[in-house]
């Protein structure tokens, strides 16, 4: 009888919070991951109409487990106890969208040639993989959402992006796509290495992959902090490598490159996809590492350690200019969005760096609340984003039996013409992207210059402030040519035959002007969803001259 | 203690080890000398070619295999790593008290797991991987 494995075989072992707890709070992942399942089978049906159910079912799947993460238990233990209610509605409602967005992206060919009647041959379709992978993706969206460990977050991490890059090589039926997949597919490779090697090293620092809990990474660094002295070398490298591996999924400077021509090569309905679901993951990952960490250094006790700051200040500073200038010299309009997405990562980069802006344990002021700020944004960025894609995704034209989707800036002049519903939704998502008053956009960066301003980041909002103006070029463009000019003869496009896509477009567009109304409300729920939580037990490393001089995680839990 | 004789005590425990050593190195002479002096000598071109899992190992490297097979490695490795996971689970479940109601929730939750690799089945089923024509 070997009672310790047992115990620990049950959960019960000195865990902050076992397993089968935990298992509480992973309802929603649970009902996505269910819905995954029966996609995956009802998606290779033989019968038509069982077939083409697969949307339903996601949007099905994505609406409860939103529903569960909303009204499900609440959340005592983690780093930030209110972010996974807040974080999985938002990936819910943005899921729900994005998967309205991707239908009719796959087997396009293949169903037509069945509805002429040719055999139905399940080993052709990629209908079902294509949204199972699409769930799956969401499914480890919001597990990382959900991570307390290490481990946890890299192996939610790598569910979030490998359905990813089978996503975008199965996009189209172009090699440019199987081009932009083997791309993504190796630099994702190269980033997941780097940020797995940062880990490594935190937990070399450390001795634990917990991020909260007794003994944990956020008290160990704690009790390192406040003996004076500071991080230490291991865990600022470890923490640094993490975040520029992480920086891969925020498609932030230094690994920015792969952005446009993956979301060029990829159909637009999945660079949609890839404009949101893996940069929401980046981000939730840098919030809870450094959470870990707590914004409680610097002179006023409210900033992130030194070699941290500097590294996000100089990366968010690059990340804004790069994005925005490079994408005011693209004629491709993916690429140009593609360069934008790269620069609203720079602006989210603001408020990471800002922190909640109060003491650990006590919730932000609203004006001072980066985290705050970031989630807002994110949500903010999740809609526009998505409206201006899926008017690329909705668009579509024949040219020499190929499909073509729009290319150029050229190819969007008159568009509120010819096509009013997708004409008016790109110029909203455009305006709104450019952060003009009073659309979505201008909220979600207002609450980023405030908190910015309030923690003193003077530079860094004179730095936001000249990409704004250099960001109102290419977006008035993406407003000018449907709105002013007239489109030329011949370029006619179509909408493609997937009505979702035209529904997600307009409901984008509807978000941006109708959730301006409850933003109060909504920058609120993300300000109680940060509320940074202090190490259970504050620890001093009481040990003398002698012992400080180790930083070994055993010295430190020696002290205790 | 001396050293030697700490030396000696401490490198007594590693007596296994070398009689385990020896046995292989000597297994492995032996067979290939045994062989040679008993064995029949039966040469030609076809023994001489490289053993290849039956396969004929001429032509060009970038042979083209049929996808199925790798469709069926797949789902073998569903079933192969659904094993590596039931030998811990069954070393542990013989030490549980048979009176406890544990056993019922450890035996619920391998059941569980195993009904969770029937979904793959399902898909490789209804994808066409078990159907050979």
């Amino acid at each position: 009888m070997s009672t310790p494995l047992l115990m620990t075989m049950l959960g019960a072992a000195d865990q902050p919070l076992p397993m089968v707890e935990k298992l509480r709070y992973l309802v929603p992942e649970m009902i996505l991951f269910i819905a995954t399942v029966v996609v995956m089978i009802v998606g290779l049906s033989p019968n038509r109409a069982v077939r083409r159910s697969c949307a339903a079912v996601s949007i099905a799947g994505l609406a409860a487990a939103g529903a569960a993460a909303a009204f499900g238990p609440a959340f005592e233990g983690g780093v930030l106890p209110g972010l996974m209610p807040f974080a999985k509605v938002l990936i819910a409602a943005v899921g729900v969208l994005l998967v309205m967005v991707v239908t009719g992206t796959v087997d396009r060919d293949f169903e037509g040639e069945v509805s002429r009647g040719a055999a139905f041959d399940a080993l052709r379709g990629n209908r079902a993989e294509f949204y199972a992978f699409a769930l799956f993706s969401l499914t480890g969206l919001m597990l990382v959402a959900s991570a307390d460990d290490l481990i946890w977050l890299f192996l939610a991490l790598e569910l979030t992006s490998l359905p990813t890059y089978v996503m975008v090589s199965i996009s189209t039926a172009r090699s440019r796509s199987q081009e932009a997949g083997v791309k993504y597919f190796f630099l994702g490779a190269f980033g997941a290495a780097m940020f797995l090697y940062g880990f490594a090293m935190l937990y070399g620092a450390t001795g634990t992959t917990a991020l909260y809990g007794p003994g944990s990474i956020a008290e160990v660094l704690a009790a390192r902090a406040a003996s004076g002295e500071g991080l230490g070398m291991l865990a600022t490298l470890g923490l640094v490598l993490s975040i520029v591996g992480v920086s891969f999924k925020i498609a932030a400077v230094p690994m920015h490159f792969y952005t446009p021509d993956v979301y060029e090569g990829a159909a637009s309905s999945v660079s949609a996809f890839l404009a949101f679901v893996p940069k929401a993951a980046g981000f939730l990952t840098i919030i809870l590492l450094l959470a870990a960490v707590g914004w409680h250094f610097g002179p006023a006790g409210t900033a992130l350690p030194e070699p941290i700051r500097v590294t996000l200040w100089v990366m968010a500073a690059l990340t804004m200019t790069v994005g925005n200038v490079l994408a005011v010299m693209q004629k491709s309009v993916k690429r140009m969005l593609a360069y934008s997405s790269i620069a609203h990562s720079g602006y989210m980069l603001v408020g990471v760096i800002v922190g909640p802006g109060s003491q650990a344990g006590a919730t932000g002021s609203l004006q001072s609340n980066g985290l705050a700020a970031v989630l807002f944004y994110l949500l903010c960025y999740g809609f526009m984003n998505l409206g201006a894609f899926a008017v690329l995704a909705v668009l579509e034209k024949r040219s020499g039996g190929e499909r073509e989707e729009i290319e150029t800036v050229e190819d969007l002049k008159g568009l509120c013409r010819t096509q009013p519903l997708m004409g008016w939704t790109m110029v909203l998502c455009a305006l709104s992207l450019l952060g003009l008053p009073p659309l979505l956009g201008f909220w979600g960066k207002f609450f980023l210059f405030t908190s910015a301003i309030g923690a003193g980041e003077i530079a860094l909002v004179v730095v936001m402030g000249l990409n704004s103006a250099i960001a109102a070029y290419y977006y008035l463009r993406l407003v000018g040519a449907p709105l002013l000019e007239s489109s030329d003869a011949g370029a006619s496009f179509t909408e493609a035959p997937a009505p979702a896509r035209k529904w997600a477009a307009v409901l984008s567009a509807a978000s941006v002007l109708v959730l301006v109304l409850p933003a109060g409300w909504l920058i609120q729920r993300a300000n109680n969803a940060t509320g940074v939580r202090p190490p259970t037990t504050p620890m001093k490393a009481s040990g003398g001259t002698a012992d400080s001089a180790s930083t070994s995680a055993p010295a430190v839990r020696a002290a205790r | 203690m001396p050293l030697p004789v700490l030396a000696a005590s401490e490198l007594a425990n590693y007596l296994p080890v070398g009689v385990l050593v020896l046995m292989a190195i000597t297994f492995a002479v032996a067979n290939v000398v045994l062989s040679l002096l008993i064995g029949p000598n039966r040469d030609g071109a076809t023994k001489a070619d490289t053993y290849e899992s039956g396969m004929l190992p001429v032509g060009t490297a970038r042979k083209r295999f049929n996808v199925r097979f790798y469709i069926i490695a797949m789902t073998f490795l569903v079933f192969d790593v659904e094993v590596i996971f039931l030998y811990p689970w069954a070393v542990t479940f013989s030490n549980i008290n048979p009176q406890s109601p544990e056993g019922g929730v450890f035996l619920g939750r391998v059941l569980f797991f195993m009904a969770t690799t029937v979904i793959a089945y399902a898909y490789g089923y209804r994808k066409g991987v078990f159907r050979f024509d």
